[in-house]
Parts: C-alpha cells; sequence; structure tokens
C-alpha cells in the first residue's frame, strides 16, 4: 500500500485534503460534542455552540469592555498584549547580537557562556515572584520574564549558529582584508541572520507562553488577562474565540516573519 | 625569497603530523605541494597562511612571521570559498569595499570586479547570480577572482580543484596556470592528484607520511615549462617518480632532501 511507502510524492489534491482533515474532524467532533450537551442542558455552558461563539465574539469585536473605553474589547486586549510582544521580541535582538560576539570574541565568549548555559537551565516562572517584587506588577516585570525566559536561548542558539559558519569563510574575510568586526558583521552576522530570525520564530510562542503567565497572574488588560478573567465566569463562549484569535495573530506573526526572512535573504536555502 | 618555511614542526594532542619542514619558495613560483591524504599538506598550507602556528620553527611570507592570515597571502579552498549571502559580483567586490574608503573610490570597484570575472570566464549576467546558483567549477572562478582583485603577493589554493568533474578541472587548471603566468603572483597549490601537481607547478614538493615521526619533504622537483599537451611519456615518468617518493616512508629516503633540478 503506498500510504506507508516513503518514496511517494502525493498527489496535489490528496495532500490538500490530508493537510485540512484533522482541522475539519476537530470541529466536527466538538460541534457534535456540544450539540450533545446542550440537548441534554440548554444551559451548558462548558462547550458552547458555533451561534454562542460568534455572538460574543461580535461583542468583544464590536463594544468596550469598561463603557469609558474608546476601543472595542478585542482591540484593547490584542493592542496591550501586541504591544507587549513586540517590545519583548524587539529586545530578543540585542541578545543576538550578544550570542554574536560571545562565539566570535573568544574572550567575551569566557566571560558570558558559562553563565547563560547555567541561567538558561533556571525555570523563569519560579522567578515570577522575585520579579514582582523586584520590578513591581506593571508592564516591566511582565517583559523582564519573557527576556529572562526565551532570552538566554536565543543567546545559545546565536553561539551555536556562529559557531556552524565554515572557519574557511573567516580565514577568506581576513585574506580579503576584513577587520574583526567586518567579518563579524558583514560575513558572519550576514549569513546566520536567516537562521537567527527562524530560531526567533520558533520561540515565539514561548514568549507568548511567558506573557499569558505575567498577564493572567499580574494584569488589568491583556489577552491573558481576559481569558483568566472569564474563566473565573465560566465565560467559554469568549475564551475559546479568544483562544483561536491569539493562535491566529501568532500564525500571522510566524508567516509575516518568515515572508519577509524570505524576501530579506533569497540566497537562503534551508 | 617569498615564503620561508624554517624547520617546522607541528604537533596535535601530542602527536606529532609534520617533521622537519625546510622549504623555500622564490617570488612568482608556482609549487605544487603533494601527498597522500592525511600527510599533512593542508597543514602546511594553513602554516603558510597564518591560520595555524608551528610547534617548532618558524614561516616567514615576504620576510615577515604573522600572527593570523592577511592580505599577503589570497585564499582559495575547496569548498566554503564563497560568502553565500552575497551575489557573485559583491563576493568579488567584497574584498575591494572592506579596504576602502569614499564613494569615488568605491564607484570604480564594480567595474574592476567585472574586469576579473570577464577573465575568469564569466559575464555580467553570472554577476548578479548568488553562488549557490552557480555549478562547482564557475563558483571557483570566482573564487580566484574574488583573490586576485586584491594582488595578493601569495596564492594558497587548498584542492581547489578537487571536487570538480574532469572537465572542468581541466578548464579551470588551465585558468590558474594562465593567470599566474600574467599576474606573477607565487601560487602554493595543495592537491593529492599527482598528475595536477606535475602539469601546474613549475616545482613539485612530495610529502610523506609517517604516523610516528610526522610527515616530512621526500621530493622537491623542478618541472619547469610543462603543459598539458607535454609528451605522455615524459608526463608519466614524472607522475611515477613523485608517487614512488611520496609512498615512501620518510625513513627509507635520504636525510637531507637534495632539490632536483
Amino acid at each position: 500500500m503506498s500510504l506507508f511507502r516513503i518514496d511517494v510524492q502525493p498527489a496535489r489534491i490528496p495532500a490538500w485534503v490530508l493537510s485540512w482533515f484533522l482541522f475539519a474532524a476537530g470541529i466536527a467532533v466538538y460541534f457534535y460534542a456540544a450539540e450533545q450537551r446542550h440537548r441534554e442542558n440548554p444551559d451548558d455552558r462548558v462547550m458552547p455552540t458555533i451561534t454562542q461563539m460568534v455572538r460574543a465574539f461580535q461583542d468583544a469585536a464590536r463594544n468596550p469592555a469598561e463603557s469609558e473605553d474608546r476601543r472595542s474589547m478585542l482591540a484593547t486586549d490584542t493592542l496591550v498584549t501586541g504591544r507587549r510582544f513586540l517590545i519583548s521580541v524587539a529586545l530578543l535582538f540585542p541578545a543576538v547580537l550578544l550570542g554574536l560576539h560571545m562565539a566570535m570574541f573568544p574572550y567575551l565568549g569566557a566571560f558570558f557562556l558559562r553563565f547563560f548555559q547555567f541561567f538558561d537551565k533556571i525555570v523563569a516562572l519560579s522567578l515570577l515572584p522575585i520579579l514582582f517584587i523586584a520590578f513591581g506588577i506593571d508592564e516591566l516585570s511582565k517583559i523582564m520574564l519573557i527576556v529572562i525566559g526565551v532570552a538566554p536561548t536565543v543567546i545559545l542558539d546565536t553561539v551555536n549558529l556562529t559557531k556552524s559558519v565554515p572557519r574557511e569563510q573567516i580565514v577568506k574575510g581576513f585574506t580579503l582584508g576584513a577587520s574583526d568586526f567586518a567579518i563579524t558583521y558583514r560575513i558572519v552576522l550576514k549569513q546566520i541572520f536567516p537562521r537567527v530570525l527562524n530560531s526567533i520564530r520558533l520561540n515565539l510562542k514561548t514568549v507568548m507562553l511567558f506573557l499569558f503567565a505575567g498577564e493572567m497572574i499580574a494584569s488589568t488588560d491583556g489577552l491573558a488577562y481576559r481569558i483568566a478573567l472569564l474563566r473565573r465566569h465560566m465565560g467559554m463562549d469568549t475564551i475559546l474565540p479568544y483562544v483561536l484569535w491569539v493562535a491566529l495573530l501568532l500564525f500571522a506573526v510566524d508567516l509575516g516573519m518568515s515572508t519577509l526572512n524570505r524576501k530579506l535573504h533569497p540566497w537562503f536555502e534551508e | 625569497m617569498s615564503i620561508s618555511i624554517q624547520n617546522v614542526a607541528v604537533d596535535y594532542a601530542s602527536r606529532r603530523i609534520l617533521n622537519g619542514i625546510d622549504l623555500e619558495i622564490n617570488a612568482g613560483e608556482f609549487v605544487s605541494i603533494v601527498g597522500e591524504t592525511g600527510c599533512g599538506k593542508s597543514t602546511l598550507l594553513r602554516l603558510i597562511l597564518a591560520e595555524e602556528r608551528p610547534t617548532e620553527g618558524r614561516v616567514l611570507v615576504q620576510g615577515r612571521q604573522r600572527s593570523r592570515p592577511d592580505q599577503t597571502c589570497g585564499y582559495v579552498p575547496q569548498k566554503y570559498s564563497l560568502f553565500p549571502d552575497k551575489t557573485v559580483l559583491a563576493n568579488v567586490i567584497f574584498g575591494l569595499d572592506v579596504t576602502s574608503r569614499g564613494f569615488f573610490r568605491k564607484h570604480g570597484h564594480k567595474e574592476e570586479a567585472l574586469r576579473y570575472l570577464r577573465h575568469t570566464g564569466l559575464n555580467e549576467a553570472d554577476a548578479k547570480k548568488y553562488p549557490h546558483q552557480l555549478s562547482g567549477g564557475m563558483q571557483q572562478r570566482v573564487a580566484i577572482a574574488q583573490a586576485l582583485i586584491m594582488k595578493p603577493p601569495v596564492l594558497l589554493m587548498d584542492e581547489a580543484f578537487s571536487a570538480l568533474d574532469p572537465g572542468t578541472r581541466r578548464g579551470m587548471q588551465q585558468l590558474i596556470k594562465d593567470l599566474w603566468r600574467e599576474s606573477g603572483t607565487t601560487v602554493v597549490f595543495v592537491t593529492h592528484n599527482t598528475r595536477e601537481a606535475v602539469c601546474l607547478g613549475t616545482r613539485v614538493v612530495a610529502l610523506a607520511k609517517d604516523c610516528e615521526r610526522g610527515s616530512s619533504i621526500v621530493l622537491d622537483l623542478d618541472v619547469p615549462h610543462l603543459d598539458f599537451d607535454t609528451d605522455e611519456s615524459h608526463l608519466a615518468r614524472l607522475i611515477t617518480r613523485v608517487e614512488s617518493a611520496s609512498a615512501k616512508s620518510p625513513q627509507v629516503i635520504d636525510e637531507t632532501v637534495t632539490r632536483i633540478r
């Protein structure tokens, strides 16, 4: 049977059908179960129907959470979380530069590497109480949580990527008259940058995870705050669309970064 | 004297790789270094490049002992010779760009790079391509142009044509020989292919592998004005001579290698 052969090339239409099958199956199973529950108990709030979810999502997208807010609840939450997310991702770029320098300049490597190897093993969430004490419960503590949680991974990944650049390229740079910094920025950084962007892409979910942890514990706004708040009221009709909305946003950011990576680095082949 | 290698020995992890290497290379010579795999040919090249330091002895290029690779030596390795993120033109221009300042100076670089590319058999359409869009032979042509545009006094080539098919290889051999004749650059060419070494070099240096005492030079042979259309039997005699020398253990060769003229 060709299904279990490793040398087959699936035809386009079957491949497309297969790739969407689990989505369709998941949705179908959910709505069947929701329908069953609602037949038994019309007031069931654990598994809302599609109509309930659409209504709740429209409500969130049109009406503000507080009467004095200018924007809708969904827009406010998305903007607040998005701002924190973007600041956190932007703060990962200095981490990339640190990793690059640690790998290129042996004395910097000797100074930082062991520290970050250890620091990477600290469970960032366990630092949350310390961060709240040190930085308060404002924005800074949430952003610091993300930076502490993700930056060491990005730094170590950048060190590895930098070291994977063939030695011949560096020697070649020297023989062409390039200085240490020209080799670092014009040869090595340019070569590893598409892979660094991929590494950041792979860490986007971790960034969001830490952001959600911070927002759920100590925040008065944001997508995760709203989910935590609605959980108390069993507002599954809003929580589920919010979860899908977050996934969709992350998917869009990932797709955007991937497209940008391809446009910026046409030479890069995975 | 362009390159002077004086009583050099190299140890790796308390194992001697090269031992008692003495070699004087004059400016403008084309020296092929040949020997079986693992005999230390590339190590010898890296010593000249100043990428490695000898455990004993010293290596002088243009009368200077260097602490790391610099513009004195151009370098064409077998692999990773081009920067993958740059177009062919940007690869060739790179050296000129990083060593000069000022817009007007940089403006002339493109023309010069194109001239070098044309000289190595590439055209303007190729200049816009990325290295991965070129064949292995074309990539090495670009690598040669990239190195030669800096006009290095010494050009070091490490198995530069080893990965090429025979036809492309032949073309590249002719190209490098022509470029050497025109530029007068000192070329040190490392290869495991004895025929290539004999046909290209004006001088062939053979290393013999010795796992205990370290590899050393067992033959230093002048082969002036040989070409690819040289009488096959004469070529065969030379190849046999070089191969039989490099296949022997250094112990069975005379302690002092005499340069054969």
